[in-house]
């Protein structure tokens, strides 16, 4: 899932550094806010290097198998430290292993970042004050599942957008559309299996060391009449 | 099994001309020479951009088999595309094979996307392959990067490498249980979701007293810079000379 160097053309390429530029400097101003800015960095530098390690993990789909992308549990664990997070992660793949590369970078820091925030806003809505607070498990699941599944497939819509409007100069229009629906349609199986990974690795935390998912709100206190 | 193909700075320690060029010099002067490269829509600067990248793995003196390895794994795509591209696009045939026919258009498309990777590759390489990784993150530091950006990188670069090794343990585990997943079923998904969900917890626990011991010993309280790098004449001149063949490449695809 990641662009190599050299595919896409200029305007893309500057696009993409120009939006990873802007979501970073977003998310840094977010984390600044926050009572001490140094305190999560050790917890997400663990998460990105985990994350990194995770994609080595092949799920068996035959006749293949796929590995996780995890952008989206990645934007529900981490918040706002998601698209640095995402941004380095895709750095170190790209300079440690080959996969991906520099100049893309920008691109494909967009690419998942993007929707792992997306994926990182529909997760905190398992707090809403409109669900029952004892089913949390089971909203924290389905959320959990939203997050990935949507996660995964904004991120192949991105790409498959990209690689076919840009790649191929010269193929018409029609051709292209289809091509996207067809590709971006053929990636939902795999975004269910992405949205189950994501819900149960939320809902293992969950049981285990439910501090890791935060965002649980106090609780609230009694509304006095008047 | 776990690919443990780490190592991009395997060579750092050889001595070369691009070697000692000052850190922060190099990212700059090769980062602006591979974006140039990115930059080009045309075949006429393609054999000089090729020949740019080439003169500095050669000046870099990394071992050819080493530069050779690293264009494999994506070069897979780049394959690929050459088997699309001659045939979807463009419109002048030149040849048929059956049914499919062989484009003009398509095939100068494929030499311009395959000449811009092996370039940028090969450039990418020669930056970050040549200083130790801690080097190359200290000089990002000092060229302005975040402190943020720079903390969390030199961190998940360290425990890379322990979580790794905590996957490879926890795989064997799994394995010696009979663990053998075939399909995406409940049970195959549920163990790598603890599984997944472990090393995020065992991560976790374990950065927290890295930060614990951290903090106890000054962590976030000041900053100050550790670097201690040096631009002399010569490093200067190389930015120069690099700044130069970027603006040629630049100015080759205007004209």
């Amino acid at each position: 899932m990641h662009i190599p160097d050299g595919i896409l053309p200029a305007g893309v390429i500057a696009s993409g550094y120009g939006i990873t530029a802007v979501a970073t400097w977003y998310s840094l101003r977010r984390i600044q806010r926050q009572d001490d800015p140094t305190a999560e960095i050790p917890k997400a530098s663990m998460f990105t290097a985990a994350f990194l390690v995770l994609s080595w993990v092949h799920v068996p789909v035959p006749p293949t198998s796929v590995h996780l992308i995890l952008n989206g549990l990645m934007g529900v664990v981490l918040g706002w430290y998601a698209f640095p997070a995402i941004l380095i992660g895709l750095f170190f793949q790209a300079v440690l292993f080959g996969h991906g590369g520099l100049t893309s970078l920008g691109v494909n820091a967009a690419m998942m970042g993007i929707p792992a925030l997306l994926a990182y806003s529909i997760f905190r809505m398992r707090t809403l004050r409109c669900l029952p607070s004892r089913r949390r498990p089971l909203w924290t699941g389905v959320f959990g599942f939203l997050g990935g599944f949507i996660g995964l497939v904004a991120a192949a819509a991105i790409l498959f957008v990209l690689l076919v409007t840009t790649v191929p100069a010269t193929i018409d229009v029609a051709t292209e559309r289809a091509a996207i629906s067809a590709l971006v349609l053929a990636h939902v199986p795999l975004g269910v299996i992405e949205g189950a990974a994501t819900a149960l690795v939320v809902l293992f935390l969950l049981r285990v060391r439910p501090g890791l998912l935060g965002g649980d709100p106090a609780p609230r206190p009694a509304r006095r009449r008047s | 099994m776990v690919r443990m193909k780490y190592g991009i700075d395997r060579y750092a320690e050889l001595d070369s001309p691009v070697h000692r060029w000052d850190p922060r010099l190099k990212l700059v002067g090769l980062g602006a020479l591979a974006f140039a490269c990115a930059f080009v829509t045309d075949l006429r600067p393609v054999p000089a951009m090729l020949a740019i990248s080439a003169g500095l793995a050669v000046l870099s003196r990394l071992p050819l088999g080493f530069v050779i390895g690293r264009l494999r794994y994506p070069g897979v795509l780049i394959l690929l595309l050459a088997v699309i591209l001659p045939f979807f696009s463009g419109e002048t045939v030149l040849a048929r094979l059956g049914p499919l026919s062989l484009r003009h258009e398509g095939i100068l498309d494929f030499l311009l996307i395959a000449g811009r990777f092996v370039a940028i590759v090969t450039i990418g390489l020669v930056a970050f392959a040549t200083a130790p990784m801690l080097t190359t993150i200290t000089a990002l530091r000092a060229l302005r990067l975040p402190g943020v950006l720079a903390d969390m990188m030199l961190f998940s670069y360290r425990y890379l490498y322990e979580l790794g090794d905590d996957l490879n343990r926890m795989r064997t585990a799994a394995r010696l249980r009979g663990f053998q997943p075939r399909r995406p079923d409940p049970h195959s998904l549920a163990t790598l979701g603890a599984l997944t969900g472990s090393l995020l917890v065992r991560g976790h626990d374990q950065s927290t007293r890295i930060h614990q011991a951290m903090t106890l010993r000054g962590y976030g309280a000041a900053k100050r810079n550790y670097y201690h790098f040096h631009a002399g004449p010569r490093d200067i001149v190389a930015l120069g000379a690099t700044m130069l063949l970027a603006a040629g490449l630049v100015l080759l695809e205007v004209l």
